[in-house]
Formats: C-alpha cells, structure tokens, sequence
C-alpha cells in the first residue's frame, strides 16, 4: 500500500501557473502599457530631432530644461552648457517615460493583489494549491517582465535615434530600476491598505512625494543638490546619462527595491487573507441631508473624479503660469517650430493661449471620465437602484450632467486663476493685465469642452457602449491636433474635425464669438439629444 | 382581461434580447394584499420581468399595468408606490450602509417619518450602518436594500431573490417582517428559487419557466394538480397496485412501500391497503420540490 505522498509543497506552488493566469488576463492592459510607452519614448526621442535640427536652435531651446523652473519639471539638466539632442532627451523627457513606468508597476502590482483580495477571488485561487506567497512572486515577476520590455524598447528608441550606446542603456535601467522600485511601493501598499482604491493612492501618492522631493532638488542647482539624493526618481537621473554615464546610482534604487520587496512578503506573512494592516475607519451611520437629493447623488458620484481631475489641472496651471517669465526671455530665440505652436507674434500670449487649450483638452479628458464613471454607474447595478425610487430617468441624468458643467466652470476658472498667479508672480515689470487675460483665456475654452460634453452625452443616451471610445477619442486627437496640428501639414478637413480648433487663440487674437455661439449651441444640443436618448431608452440592456 | 383592481396585471408579455426570448407570453395578476410568490430557476426571466415592472424595460409586445398605470410612461409616479430589492446589490463602495439607506428615503421623500421604521429594522437585521458598503458581504449589501425598501411607506414590494446572501437567522427574521407588511395590506411580489421561503409566506405563487407562466395560484391549487406520497407498511405485497394508472413510482424493501399516488385517486388506494393489511400509513401531500421537479425535470424547454 502507498501512502499518499504529499509533494514538495512550499509557499511558493503553483506560481508557474498563477503568472500564465495572469499573462493571459492582462493580455491587453499590460501590452498597452509597454507598447503606450514605448510608443512615447519613440517619439520623445526622435521627435526633439525634428523639432529643433541645428545647434544653435537646440541650444535657444535649453533655457527651458536648464533654468531653476525647467529643472523643477525635467530633471537635474546634465550637460546642458553643451547641449545634444541625446542630452535633450535624457534632461527633458526621460522623467516623464519613468512615471509612466512607475505608474504601470504600481498599478498591475495592485491590480493582482490587493484588488483580487477585495473582490474575494483570491480566496478562490488560495483555496488551490497555491502558496502564500506565490501571488505576490507571480504578480512581481510579471512586473518584473514588463518592466524589462519597456526598458528594451526605450534603448531601442533612444538607439535607433542615433544616441550612444551607454548613455542609452543607463536611460533604459534607469526607468528599469524605478519601475521595480515603484512595484515594491505597492506591493507594501497593498498590505497596508484594504482597498485596492487605498493601495493604488498611496502608491500613487509616493510617487508624487519622489517627485515633489527631486522638484526641489533639481530646481535648486543644475544637477541636482542634496535633496535629488532622496528621491528614486532622482537617482536614475543621476547616472548623467550621455554626460558622465555612472551606474553607480542605480545602487540606491536596487537597494531600496530589496529592501521593499523583503517589507512586502514579511508583511504579507503576518497578515490574513483579505485583511490589511490599517484598519478602515468606520464611517456616518446616519447620511447627511446632501445626500438625499438627486444633485447630491450626482455629486457624491462624480466627487472623486472631478476633485483628482481638479487639484492635477490646477497644479498644471500654476505651472504654465510660472514658466511665462522662462517664455519672455526664450522669446527671442525660439526656432521656428516652437514658435509654430505657440500662435502668434507674441510670444508670451501666444504661450498663454496654448496653455489654455492644454488645459482645455484636460478638462474634456475629466469629462469623458465622469461620463464613463455614469456608464459605470448603469452597468454596475447602481442606477437602476437609484431609479427605483420617484426619480425620473431625465432627473438623472440631467442632476450629474449639472454636477459635471458645475464642475468644469469650477476647474477651468480656478486654473486660469492659479495660472494668473502664476504668471504675475514670476513675472517682472509690467504683468497686471495677465490675470486677467489668463483667466479670460481659460473661461474662453468653456464652449469648446461643452461641445464634447454634449457630444458624449447624446452618444451615452443613445449609443452608451460607444460614448466612452467616441469621447477618448475626441480627446485624444484635440490632444494631438493641439501640440501638432500646425506642425503637421494637414489638409483643412482636419483642422476642421478638431473641436478645438473653431476657437480664436485668445489672447492672441480677439474671441470669434461665431465659434463660441456654434461650439454652445452644439453642447446645448447634444446634451438636450442624449437626455431623449436616455428618456427612451432602456437601463442596462443586456 | 385586467382586473382593475389588481396591483399588477401583466399580459402576453414577450420580451428579446436579439434572438433571445427572455420572455415568452408571460401573464401574471396580483391582487391588493397579496404575497405572490415568482417562482423559477435561475435565467428563467424573473428579473427581466421586475425590470419591465419597474419601467426600467419595455416590453415587445403585451401589457403591463402597475396600479392601473404604464410603468414604463409612470415610472416615477409608480415608483412612489412601491420599492424593490434587486437580487444583485451593487452600492457605492465609499458610502456606509447607514448613508445609503437614509439617501434613499429622502430620494422618497421619506426620511422624516420613517426614521423609527428604519433604526428598528437595522437592529432587526443586524446591520452596522457605520461601515463602508465596500466592506459588506453579498448578504449585507442585501441587507442595506431591504431596509431602505421596507422602511418605506409603499405599497408594493418587489424583491428579487431577496434573501439569497442572508444566513438561516435573518431569513427567518426576513419572513417575519414580510408577515407583518402582509397584514399592513401591502401587497408583495417575491421572486425566488428558494421553495421554502415562497412556501412559508405567499398567498399565490407563479411558477416561471423560460419566459412563461406554467403554473399559477394558491397552494392548495398547485397541490391539487399533482400527486400525494405514501409511505406504508403492509403484511401482504403491494403487487396489487403495480400497474394501476393513477399509481407511481412503487418502491418496496421488505414490508415497506413507497409510491405516490394522484390526488383524485386517493379514496381508491386508501380502499386497496386497507385489504393489504398495513400496519402503519404515513401520507404526506406534495412539496413544492417535487412540482417544481415536475416542471423543469422532464421536457427540454422548447
């Protein structure tokens, strides 16, 4: 007779199989996230080539990664005195490819951890024969994996764009290492936090503070001072890459990625499964008088999205608003193709508008967001709850499409505010008309984004399953058509089919008010059509 | 014809989804300060026919009248009147319970006056309104529905599978508090595939299978139509009942017999053991179950 021989079972089985769950599960998400950032490492790359070709056109183009605001949002600035394209790529766009990359690790890592513990399907894969840690290992591995393919293609990039080898690589286990890093933060976070919403923000919230940390430290010297000595997104940018290539740096980063991961798995050991270690606060057991009201559901819906959308624009336009200074003194010696997207002889208001229409075509990204999140809200159940009292359909609707314009007036006049502020506060001699021409700028976009309210509104009446590709869409090619509409000879069709396109660049030139009547009619209209659509149609058909 | 009268009087109703027919010339009456049970297994159109009553769907073709009224064209006047539970609670995951249920009574226009109603019912099902509905269990999350649905001041129920995530002890406390709407005259219509639930509170019952009405009315009426089961012990063979039409299903261990016979017939069996000279006779009538079975066990849905 032979005894049932238990196998070599460790807190490690089943990890082969969990990471094939996985890869086939996150087939589209995590390719669209190595393939989306490749995509921009390809274009930061190659595209500051085309942008300013000769070197004297590249170096009128350093004031904006070499002075203390330019370094505040780029990165230490290496070898600036002597500015190349390769070098341009390294201080001015490299940081950015590293918070793609640290954002995709911080969320898949949350994603397949933490989120899977609320849901309760990992009870359903722990119940298997799977090991304690052989979530937490496969989740690792895939981020470990995807991190490599994304660093593969940013060498590629930077290769094929005819920058040195070294410098390259170092750019590559640069974003490397930090998405490693990035991906420890949240596998600590998503420990601490019961829920993946929890988990995901405060990993999003370290990433924040590194940067925050690295503004400081990078704005106060060129190359950074002590504080860029505390920050992991610092470190990769202190390999110097194309100027004095030193690997070194990366050390603290590997470091600090052992040391996290190490956190993560002796936390994960010390806990139930499906439990955190900070305990969730209880909350009102009685709801305010808010609450009760159509407009009050809406708010409380859209809330979170609008208040996220909200802060990041306004932290946005202080921004834009503070680089104008920068803008006055490179004024003169932009080149041609700079000076293309920025309209008009004035170079300053002609940065001012732009930075309006940036903004704009974010806040008709919040709109298409708000309006996925009621999609959200009619498939996942909740709408119908709600219209089982004595709501009407058209109440609905009509309260969050209300909460949202409410929202849009808020966002757009408090960045053309802070953006007003910004603007005077660096500005020297005489700046008292930006204020107000900065705010009038941003208020003057309202039209344009109304019309893509209204746009998705009448698809979400009438189409809703389209109304969140039809909106991101939109958004996505006012995107482009606003950074590279004039760059890009296209024929005028195009320009055209660009909502943002139809507004005069206030204050550039003066407000076209057959546009702003056009774009309000437009907005008015779509919202009216998709308020019949809603009206008629039914919720949640299968 | 639609009884004026009735809280709902649904005809023919045929509803698709593309060439799916969710349902199938359903008809379906519930008259004032009646529980009516909706019986039918999972996909059978249950909830497509909540949605259609509560004009969150149109129907193909067919009527539909709530109180006398469209539900699809009345909806936000019919839906004073009533309140429903859906059989898969989603809330939002930021609020607590408490703030969900109070929301909702003031979407009535009913906080005030069912403040008392409301705090009795949470204590009665146990409920801790300080928690985030994000961290409530599937039963929990049913919980919150079904009391912001009976604190209100409506007349008619209609809960869909309510009680499918609640443990045995508020089941039972489910079915007292449905007892004392009944006597309040509300009228209730309760779908579910739990038999006994239906079995313990409803006046008339609807079973549901693939989008039709096959079964409808009292208890008594359903039990009437099928057939009684007898457990007996007798000193001769129960031989002399093979074979006889109205008499199913005999299985014998040594004196002890098991068969059912069909309703009318009893007197006749009742004649026949009595020359087999049984010992011991334990006759019970028609569970739900074996209706049910009869229904959905043999035929493939055509």
């Amino acid at each position: 007779m032979t005894a049932i021989e238990l196998k070599h079972d460790h807190t490690l089985s089943g990890t082969g199989a969990l990471l094939r769950f996985m890869l086939r599960r996150d087939r589209i998400r995590t390719n669209a996230w190595v393939v989306g950032i490749g995509v921009a490492a390809f274009y930061f790359a190659h595209a500051i080539q085309v942008i300013a070709e000769s070197a004297d056109e590249l170096r009128s183009l350093t004031i904006m990664f070499a002075d203390p605001v330019g370094r505040m949002m780029s990165g230490p600035g290496f070898g600036m005195e002597e500015p190349t394209h390769e070098r341009f790529f390294a201080s001015g766009y490299v940081l950015y490819l590293y918070i793609l990359i640290a954002l995709m690790s911080a969320f898949t890592v949350v994603r397949h951890t933490r989120m899977e513990e609320q849901t309760g399907r990992a009870e359903l894969i722990r119940a298997n024969v799977v090991g304690r840690h052989s979530t937490l290992t496969a989740t690792l591995v895939l981020t470990g994996a995807a991190n490599a393919v994304v660093a593969a293609l940013v060498w590629m990039a930077a290769f094929t764009a005819g920058y040195a080898a070294i410098g390259s690589a170092l750019v590559a286990l640069g974003g490397f290492v930090v998405g490693l890093f990035f991906a420890g933060v949240a596998a600590v976070t998503s420990q601490l936090c019961e829920t993946s919403r929890g988990a995901a923000a405060t990993a999003g919230g370290a990433i924040g503070v590194a940067f925050l940390i690295r503004m400081g430290g990078d704005a106060a010297e060129p190359g950074g001072s002590a504080a860029s000595w505390f920050s992991p997104l610092a470190w990769s940018q202190q390999t110097a890459p194309y100027v004095d290539d030193r690997w070194w740096p990366l050390l603290l980063t590997v470091g600090g990625t052992i040391l996290l991961l190490w956190l993560s798995f002796s936390l994960s050991a010390r806990r139930d499964l499906g439990a955190s270690l900070l305990p969730t606060r209880p909350g009102r057991p009685n709801a305010r008088p808010t609450l009760g009201s159509p407009l009050g559901l809406a708010f409380h819906t859209l809330k979170g999205t609008l208040r996220g959308w909200g802060i990041a624009l306004i932290l946005t336009g202080l921004m834009f608003g503070s680089f104008a200074q920068t803008m006055v003194d490179a004024a003169d010696d932009l080149p041609q193709e700079m000076a293309q997207i920025f309209a008009g002889e004035d170079m300053v208001k002609g940065y001012l508008a732009y930075a309006a229409l940036f903004v704009a075509v974010f806040v008709a990204a919040m709109v298409v967001g708000a309006m996925q999140q009621l999609r959200n809200e009619e498939t996942h159940g909740r709408a119908e709850l709600g219209l089982s009292t004595p709501m009407s359909r058209v109440t609905w609707l009509g309260a969050h499409v209300t909460v949202l314009l409410l929202g849009i007036a808020t966002v757009l006049v408090a960045v053309g505010s802070l953006m007003g502020v910004g603007a005077v506060a660096v500005l020297q001699g005489n700046s008292e008309g930006f204020f107000v021409e900065l705010l009038a700028a941003c208020v003057h976009q309202a039209p344009a984004v109304l019309a893509v309210v209204g746009i998705v509104v009448a698809f979400f009446g009438w189409l809703p399953r389209a109304s969140g590709s039809v909106g991101w869409a939109i958004v996505g090619y006012s995107a482009i058509m606003a950074n590279f509409g004039q760059l890009l000879e296209l024929p005028q069709f195009f320009h055209e089919l660009n909502i943002f396109g139809h507004l005069s660049p206030y204050p550039v030139e003066a407000v076209s008010w057959t546009s702003v009547v056009i774009l309000t009619g437009m907005g008015v209209t779509g919202i009216l059509v998709g308020l019949l659509g809603w009206h008629l149609r039914e919720i949640n058909r299968a | 014809m639609s009884n004026q009268n009735s809280v709902i009087s649904a005809h023919n109703v045929v509803k698709t989804f593309g060439a799916v027919r969710a349902l199938d010339d359903l008809s379906l009456e519930i008259a004032p300060g009646e529980v009516h049970g909706f019986l039918g297994p999972n996909g059978s159109g249950k909830s497509t026919t909540m949605r259609i009553l509560l004009g969150l769907m149109r129907q193909d073709s067919g009527t539909v009248r709530i109180f006398n009224r469209d539900p699809w064209h009345d909806a936000v006047a019919l839906h004073r009147r009533l309140a429903y539970v859906p059989g898969d609670v989603e809330l939002w995951p930021n609020l607590t319970g408490g703030e969900v249920i109070d929301m909702f009574l003031r979407l009535r226009g009913q906080y005030a006056h069912t403040r008392t109603r409301r705090n009795e019912l949470v204590e009665r099902f146990d409920l801790d309104p300080r928690k985030k509905t994000r961290t409530y269990s599937k039963g929990n999350r049913q919980k919150v529905a079904l009391i912001s649905a009976l604190a209100s001041d409506v007349d008619l129920l209609l809960l869909d599978e309510p009680t499918s995530g609640l443990d045995p002890l508020m089941e039972a406390e489910f079915q007292e508090i449905i007892k004392e709407e009944r006597l309040k005259g509300r009228s209730v219509l309760l779908s579910s595939h739990i038999l006994a639930q239906v079995e313990a509170l409803s006046d008339r019952l609807s079973i549901i299978r693939a989008g039709r009405v096959v079964e409808s009315g009292t208890l008594a009426e359903l039990r009437h139509m099928t057939r009684t089961t007898f457990e007996v012990e007798t000193t001769h063979s129960v031989e002399a009942l093979v074979g006889l039409s109205y008499v199913h299903n005999i299985r014998t261990s040594g004196a002890r017999s098991l068969f059912e016979v069909d309703a009318e017939h009893i007197q006749d069996v009742m004649a026949r053991l009595t020359r087999l000279q049984t010992q011991s006779i334990v006759a019970h009538p028609p569970t739900l179950e074996q209706l049910l079975m009869r229904h959905y066990s043999h035929e493939v849905p055509s």
